[in-house]
């Protein structure tokens, strides 16, 4: 077990071997696993395990956003949770300008949470219907005692005016909002603590199309007025591409392949990744499929394949891949720095 | 502040119980009749409301007046207990009738007859009783019959079987069955509901060894549990509202634990807990406020439980203590063999429990029905 680095410590004095982080690097995860554990039998043993995440390690860049890609239950959204430490991580660390997250006593998190906020899926459930909306926004201020009554309310104000809310709407309630209007007062709950790191779970998924451009304008717009940096899970592949900087492919629990946005829309090396980037709907009808879309239901996470998780669904797949686990290792083939693949053929196919 | 602002969802809720017209004028009955309840002591009592005497205003509801105040000797010639006021009544009103009388045949004006004879003086004191001039502990032996008697003008709901006024007794009674019901519901909703609560949120083992512990709990038998509590010690209103709140705490405890475990899976519970809310402000704050459709809702037919409860203990004497004026004593006294023929014994207290489990049970089910979330489910 690692000790927990204090928040206020410089990251390279503390980081010890192998934590130096890159000078622009603002969070760096390390082998994060979040096991969820099956009892059973007498004795409420632990007999088996949902490795909902299963060792992802990945560089968030000051002021980039990532975007973490893949189907329903491959666990974008449990990463998402365990490095918020919604969850409890079962392995590895979350490192934010040096000090882990992921190891934290209940202090230092306190501290850290100002730093690192969540923007969530459901615009309906994530907002307490009970509470107007300038003490939604306000609650975080509250929680962490920041100025005065009058400040906050100013605060609050301010921030409304921010994701394009009038002032009135302060003391209003949530139902009497829209889909759109109630994730903007997620994203200024969000805000308050001005943090530098936002995880965006899935922010656009629940909202109508045309309200869902809206949205991620106003996030980009916020990324460049407030240097934020942004992971932003989605599963749709169209919204990833217009806001992300970097791309991260998740397939069961793993990163696949990560890199430039260009890198993986214009020249995607995993099989998996192809696939994922040839079952987007292409507007123009003269373009053919390159290739057929993948087949089959996504393995339980409880009994991932032996091997590449993914070489049960894959039209490249040969005996070898069935014998280790692939790493994610860089590839070079694609000229981007950056380009990481984890896919033994990847140099063949 | 934060406590007086009503959300727009509850405030639509109070809007349709007020729409639920029979439960909104049960309720409104029910408060008016536990309003009056608790002023009692102006309603049926045998001090006076007012007194004139000899120029001086007297208040016996709420201060000991001895009769030597009024010049009063009770049968052994002791004045120093407390003044008989519906006595003191009765002889006013013959010394105002003699003076009328002595006028008649008089050839002097008033003044001089009571210039001749002072104790006409008093002609113009006068005693204001309240409207049931009787308390529910003193009795009444002014019949030939020995008690009980039948209801007439003196007595409206007549007397029991010690001679007490019964419709003074049913009003007291009312007032200690209510506040018995409401201390009662608020303590025990209050423990369950923090209890519930615990249980849904902490979850886990907390959970598991409680709700065991419950099931436990809730299998032993509430009536011998008193019995045995009732031989050791004397029971009184408070003692006896602790023994029922050691078991009335556990039903609510079932839906609150549900209810939570439900919202707290809701994403602005997460919300919270990424800004480093405390689990303290997260229960209270956003999860308790959201769980409180159960609460409500069961509250009134809990009420309705412990009316019916402490009841049905006074019937069986292990109430109470015995003069305390109750509904089961009264029930108990109409059930005995001597009494079966006496049957203003058995209706009084037979309304006065319908009546109220009535309206009661009325304002339960508008509330349920105002805080229905499936409001236009229909259950056939």
């Amino acid at each position: 077990m690692i000790d927990p680095k204090s928040p206020m410590a410089d990251g390279a004095a503390v980081g010890g071997v192998g934590t130096e982080l890159a000078k622009d690097t603002i969070l760096r995860v390390q082998d994060l696993k979040k096991h969820y554990p099956i009892r059973g039998g007498v004795f409420s043993r632990v007999q088996a395990a949902v490795k909902a995440v299963d060792g992802v390690s990945f560089d968030l860049m000051k002021g980039e956003t990532l975007g973490l890609v893949g189907e329903s239950g491959c666990g974008k959204s449990t990463l998402g949770r365990t490095l918020m430490r919604l969850e409890e991580p079962t392995e590895g660390r979350v490192l934010f300008e040096g000090a882990d997250l992921a190891h934290a006593n209940k202090k230092q998190l306190f501290v850290l949470r100002r730093e690192i906020q969540m923007i969530f899926q459901d615009p309906y459930s994530s907002l307490n219907p009970r509470l107007p909306v300038g003490d939604i926004v306000r609650e975080p201020l509250d929680v962490h005692t920041i100025g005065t009554r009058e400040e906050r309310q100013r605060k609050v104000e301010e921030l409304c005016l921010q994701v394009g809310l009038k002032t009135e709407v302060i003391n209003r309630y949530p139902h009497e909002f829209s889909g759109g209007q109630r994730q903007r007062v997620g994203i200024a709950r969000a805000l308050a603590l001005e943090p530098k790191v936002i995880v965006a779970d899935e922010p656009v998924s629940a909202l109508d199309v045309s309200v869902q451009a809206q949205v991620i304008n106003l996030m980009v717009q916020l990324q460049k007025k407030l240097g934020l940096t942004y992971m932003f899970i989605s599963h749709d592949l169209s919204v990833v591409e217009y806001i992300s900087d970097s791309i991260a492919i998740m397939y069961l629990g793993r990163i696949v392949e990560m890199g430039k946005k260009e890198t993986i829309f214009d020249a995607p090396t995993h099989p998996y990744t192809r696939a994922l980037i040839a079952s987007v709907p292409n507007p123009d009808p003269r373009k053919r499929r390159k290739q057929a879309p993948i087949e089959g239901e996504t393995p339980s996470p409880v009994n991932p394949p032996r091997g590449c998780a993914f070489h049960p669904r894959c039209p490249f797949a040969q005996p070898k891949c069935k014998e280790a686990r692939p790493e994610l290792e860089p590839f070079s083939g694609s000229g981007d720095p950056r380009h990481v693949v984890a896919c033994v053929r990847k140099d063949e196919i | 502040m934060q406590l007086f602002r009503i959300d727009p969802l509850t405030k639509k809720r109070l809007q349709r119980f007020r729409r639920i017209k029979r439960g909104y004028y049960s309720f409104l009955i029910l408060v008016v009749l536990f309003v009056l309840s608790l002023f009692s002591e102006f309603i049926a009592n045998d001090r006076a409301l007012a007194v004139k005497y000899d120029g001086k205003l007297y208040f016996p509801t709420l201060k000991f007046y001895p009769m030597s105040t009024f010049d009063q000797k009770d049968e052994y010639g002791f004045d120093d207990v407390e003044a008989n006021y519906l006595g003191l009544k009765t002889e006013l009103r013959e010394l105002r009738a003699e003076f009328k009388q002595r006028m008649e045949s008089y050839s002097g004006t008033e003044a001089e007859l009571i210039a001749a004879e002072p104790k006409y003086a008093r002609k113009d004191a006068w005693v204001l009783m309240p409207m049931v001039p009787f308390d529910p502990y003193e009795p009444d032996f002014t019949y030939d019959v020995p008690p009980p008697n039948a209801p007439d003008g003196r007595h409206w709901f007549g007397t029991d079987g010690q001679g007490r006024d019964v419709f003074a007794r049913l009003l007291y009674g009312f007032r200690i069955s209510m506040v018995f019901a409401l201390l009662l519901v608020v303590l025990g909703q209050t423990v369950g509901t923090i209890i519930g609560s615990l249980q849904g949120y902490i979850a886990g083992r907390f959970d598991l060894y409680g709700q065991r512990f419950i099931e436990i709990w809730g299998t032993l038998p509430f009536l011998y549990v008193v019995i045995i509590i009732s031989a050791f010690f004397i029971i009184n209103m408070w003692k006896l509202i602790i023994i029922f709140a050691i078991f009335q705490w556990i039903r609510i405890t079932y839906y609150m634990r549900t209810e939570m475990y439900r919202e707290k899976t809701r994403e602005y519970c997460l919300a919270a807990r990424s800004y480093g809310a405390s689990s303290w402000r997260i229960m209270f704050r956003h999860l308790l406020p959201n769980c409180l459709t159960p609460l409500v809702t069961f509250t009134p037919f809990f009420i309705v439980g412990a009316i019916g409860s402490l009841t049905a203990l006074d019937y069986l004497g292990f109430g109470l203590p015995a003069p305390t004026p109750s509904w089961g004593e009264l029930i108990d006294q109409a059930l005995q063999s001597d009494n079966r023929d006496k049957i203003w014994l058995s209706i009084a207290p037979f309304g006065a429990i319908s009546i109220t489990l009535v309206l009661v049970t009325f304002v339960g089910e508008s509330v349920r029905e105002a805080f229905d979330p499936k409001q236009f489910a229909r259950y056939k």
